[in-house]
């Protein structure tokens, strides 16, 4: 009996050690019911018009994969703050979704400017805040030193004017060409891109965000139409300076006179035309792109997730804005998923970087996650818009290349997209 | 133990700081102290106390009031920078000219009545308080040690039941408080609010600063290395016009035409540079100086409704954010500098090896819009390049520079009491910077074994979310309170209540509060918060 009262005690005791000893405290922002993350992204302002969607795309999204048992039984909650595409701005709501909102990550937010003044404002290398699948093709977001916990997803402005600049010398020899940039690090990281690409230019136009006008852009125009011949015109900026250029342009008479490439960020026909571009006018303009055109309903991504958006989204009309944000969604479950029932926000970001290369996904290039990458998508396909808004590929050939942001070659791809999960509910691990 | 340390050991300390860090004339004997009973009335109830007042050996002013019902802690308060020397009528900065102010603030508040009432607060709960006037105004830090030190000796000869002593100052009074803190072992906690950097670091903000503005605005502004006597007075005085007109000249130029504001006439820059608004410049004086692009008025982000509202917030707003500041900044600046000057016998301040290009950073990229664009940027950056004849750099005055560097400043960050700091995140005279080194600098010493672990909580005010308002036809409303977290603004009563009830308890426990029990303290107030991770930008004299 004393013996077995001693072993008793001890085991008695055993278990009180050890059902004192606190639980590990689980990272901000995650319950064994739900997942909080946040967003950062313009709701109002000019920037807005263009990328206002990306949140409620990916809520809709969210709220496909709550209705259908969400992350291993936990739902996910996306909470959206408004920071105009303003720096300062995004520095203060960045930091209420990381202190208030206590997010677990962050997804998604816009803007180069933005960001980086928010990254470092909101302390998320310090905090560990996993930053998942930025809205930003600025190539310095992969530098894994200053954002080690930061994802992109965008093939970068220095891939894209790579490509770009390949695209036109061998589709437009002999053309003059004429750059109009914004000069910020959005536009220098194109620029840098385009001499990388050995791309000549007759005309480089730097202008800052905001300042442009009508008078400006009418001034721009009729400057460039003293360039003899048929100049290209490539505008790597923001979607509604594209469209300011495109109504000088109009108004000018001088549509015609130019062959029109817009940038990837300056280039939705749909935002376009909402800004009063005329059908006529986009009516040939190219434009690149990763993703398949939002518009083409034979794909079976924008067929899926059309679905979910007319369900979870009502009233919102499908586009290109509307297939990132759902696909930036679907990425961040597959991550979810991949980083298993214990989530934790390292083994979130170990997730992606060993698993997220295969993670299923719209677009039409690879994904580049790695050990030692935090790099996204890394190519692009150029296309020709119809006056529908629609963007077919350019000489009717669908032609994907990829590159890297320095000086590494452009190379035809030989990605083969997977499929979309069914019912667009993915299901790895 | 430490306080029956401290009484023994007081007047030897007092005696050796004096006779060590001060070369000053001692006068024989400090005025004899005379008290006399006062009280007041709270919720119907008398509470009564004495309140006794004297000089100190240096001419210090000094008060304290003990209550009758005494709790055994004492409050030692020390009050923020004040003009040293005597100024006539100036519109604006001294509308009603200035006599130097040798007065004493009992506790700190936005006016003499919410002194009052803070004073009253604490007296009413038991505690008793002291401050000194300061012997000498302007930057005063190893004086104002020597008063507080002083102080406290006569508080507790006349006192003997005080056994803890806390101390808190404003601004350069923080500043004085966590040296007298560090320094001597007569403080059993400190809060220190919105404190000044090291003088090295304010000076070096400050000369920035002018040197910038008069290199872009008005190159006939002296700024630094005054003549002496009345040669410099005049010289001095002079520039505060010639700054003014300049300031005047920017406001009214961005107020008739805020997207593309002219430069003032008194700017000898060259045409080429006068083409870009002058709201650019005034953002990237800012940026290259560390001036907050929030203030009072301007949160970096609001517009007016309508076609302007994104490209105000993006690209005006900071540069006004700056000019707002900057007037503060200025004033401050030219007023400090003059007094440094004349204190530590020649040119404060030295630029000669700063590169101001390679200052700029990343807010060349977030700024892009306010600086319109890169190219602009480097345009303007290149005017200050130091090969530039027509921006010729101030070459400090080697004695003077030790003097600021070495001699001015007494903190060091070697905390081994329990020590709050409460600033405020867009604070144009002492911004949050400081309190990141000040953080930097007590962590090296932890880890070198001459400070304490968890005695340092630093809290911070933020402004609101979004705070710009504006009239019916889109012009810019400054509040008439200031805008809490910016304006190196004092901070309410009631905010200051729950600063004193942690710093009573930290000088009673020898603990600080535990993050969780001071996150729920600051709770009501939204703009408050504690994340230990918070990093500002250093200032440029501390990187």
């Amino acid at each position: 009996m004393k013996r077995f009262s001693i072993v008793s005690a001890v085991v008695a005791l055993g278990a009180m050690v050890f059902t004192a000893l606190p639980a590990q405290a689980a990272d901000p922002g995650l319950t064994s019911k739900e997942i909080k993350l946040g967003i950062s992204t313009p709701l109002t302002g000019t920037a807005a018009l263009s990328y206002g969607k990306v949140p409620g795309a990916m809520k809709a999204y969210f709220d496909h994969i709550n209705a259908n048992g969400g992350v291993y039984g936990r739902k996910i909650k996306l909470i959206v703050r408004d920071d105009k595409y303003l720096p300062t701005l995004a520095a203060t709501q960045t930091t209420n979704l990381v202190l208030k909102d206590g997010v677990f990550a962050l997804v998604a937010a816009l803007g180069t400017a933005t960001h980086s003044k928010a990254y470092a404002a909101a302390s998320l290398a310090k905090k560990k805040v996993p930053d998942l699948f930025v809205n930003t093709g600025f190539s310095g977001f992969g530098n894994r030193t200053k954002y080690p916990t930061t994802f992109t997803v965008l093939p970068s402005y220095a891939m894209e004017a790579k490509i770009i600049s390949k695209f036109v010398k061998d589709k437009f020899p002999g053309q003059a060409v004429a750059l109009v940039a914004q000069d910020d690090e959005f536009g220098v990281d194109g620029v840098n891109g385009f001499a990388a690409g050995s791309l000549t230019l007759a005309s480089k136009t730097l202008y800052p965000q905001s300042s442009m006008t009508d008078a400006r852009a009418k001034a721009l125009v009729t400057g460039l139409s003293a360039i003899p011949g048929k100049p290209v015109v490539i505008l790597f900026g923001t979607t509604d300076v594209t469209a300011l250029i495109f109504k000088a342009a109009e108004s000018l008479n001088l549509v015609s006179k130019f062959t029109w490439i817009a940038g990837s960020v300056g280039g939705d026909a749909n935002t376009l035309l909402a800004l009063g571009v005329k059908p006529a006018t986009i009516d040939g303009a190219i434009a690149a792109s990763f993703f398949p055109d939002a518009k083409d309903t034979t794909d079976e991504y924008v067929k899926e997730f059309s679905k979910i958006n007319a369900k979870y989204n009502p009233g919102v009309s499908f586009d290109n804005v509307v297939l990132q944000g759902m696909n930036s969604a679907m990425l961040t479950v597959q991550a979810l998923r991949a980083a298993g029932k214990n989530l934790t926000r390292t083994g979130l970001m170990k997730a992606i970087e060993n698993k997220g290369a295969k993670f299923a996904s719209a677009a039409l290039v690879p994904l580049n996650y790695s050990p030692t990458s935090h790099i996204g998508y890394n190519g692009y396909w150029m296309g020709q818009l119809n006056a529908k808004g629609e963007l077919k590929p350019f000489g009717g050939t669908l032609s994907v290349v990829t590159t890297d942001s320095t000086t590494g070659p452009i190379t035809p791809s030989t990605f083969k997209r997977q499929s979309i999960p069914k019912n667009g509910i993915p299901t790895n691990s | 133990m430490k306080n029956i340390k401290t009484r023994k050991s007081l007047a030897a300390l007092v005696v050796t700081a004096l006779v060590t860090t001060l070369a000053v004339a001692i006068p024989s004997s400090a005025q004899a102290t005379t008290c006399s009973k006062a009280s007041f009335t709270s919720a119907g109830k008398s509470v009564s106390y004495q309140k006794c007042t004297g000089t100190d050996w240096q001419g210090a002013k000094y008060e304290i009031r003990m209550p009758s019902k005494f709790n055994g802690m004492l409050y030692l308060y020390n009050h923020g920078i004040r003009g040293n020397h005597n100024m006539p009528k100036i519109p604006i900065i001294r509308p009603n000219g200035y006599v130097v102010d040798m007065s004493v603030e009992i506790a700190p508040g936005r006016t003499a009545a919410d002194q009052e009432f803070i004073a009253q607060e604490l007296l009413k709960q038991g505690y008793a308080l002291a401050a000194s006037g300061i012997s000498t105004q302007g930057w005063s830090v190893p004086e104002a040690v020597n008063n507080n030190l002083q102080l406290i000796v006569e508080a507790r000869s006349k006192f003997p039941k005080i056994n803890k002593i806390v101390s808190w100052g404003d601004s350069l009074g923080g500043a004085i408080s966590q040296s007298l803190s560090e320094k001597f072992d007569v403080i059993d906690a400190a809060a220190n609010l919105h404190m000044a950097g090291s003088a090295n670091s304010q000076f070096t903000y400050a000369g920035d600063f002018m040197w910038l503005f008069k290199t872009f605005f008005d190159p006939t502004i002296k700024a630094h290395g005054y003549s002496s006597g009345d040669a410099g007075k005049a010289e001095y005085f002079g520039d505060i016009t010639k700054v003014l007109t300049a300031f005047g000249a920017i406001q009214a130029a961005i107020r008739a035409n805020p997207q593309t504001p002219a430069w003032p006439a008194t700017s000898m820059v060259p045409d080429t540079m006068k083409a870009i608004p002058v709201r650019s410049a005034v953002l990237l004086i800012g940026l290259l100086s560390g001036v907050p692009v929030q203030s009072n008025t301007y949160d970096a982000s609001s517009g007016p409704a309508g076609p302007l509202e994104t490209s105000f917030g993006l690209a005006i707003s900071p540069a006004l954010g700056v000019l707002e500041n900057g007037f503060t900044a200025a004033a401050t600046a030219l007023i400090g500098n003059y007094d440094a000057e004349i204190k530590c016998g020649g040119t404060i301040f030295d630029n000669t090896a700063t590169d101001y290009a390679a200052r700029l950073g990343d807010n060349g990229d977030v700024y892009a819009a306010g600086l319109t664009g890169k190219a602009s940027a480097a345009g303007m950056l290149s005017w200050l390049n130091k090969l530039n004849p027509a921006a010729p750099r101030v070459k400090g005055t080697p004695a003077a520079v030790n003097c600021i560097t070495n001699e001015q400043s007494a903190y060091s960050g070697a905390v081994t009491i329990p020590t709050i700091t409460v600033s405020q995140t867009a604070d144009q005279v002492t911004p949050a910077g400081f309190i990141q080194k000040f953080k930097e600098l007590y962590e090296e010493n932890v880890a070198s074994g001459s400070a304490k672990p968890g005695m340092l909580l630093n809290i911070w005010n933020k402004p609101p979310d979004t705070y710009t308002k504006f009239d019916a036809v889109g012009s810019p409303i400054t509040p008439v309170i200031p805008t809490t977290g910016t304006s190196h603004f004092m901070y309410t009563n009631a905010d200051l209540l729950i600063i004193a009830k942690m710093l009573a308890n930290a000088g009673k426990t020898g603990k600080l509060p535990s993050l969780a029990t001071a996150k729920s303290a600051i709770k009501k107030n939204k703009n408050m918060f504690i994340d230990p991770d918070f990093k500002p930008e250093l200032m440029f004299a501390d990187r």
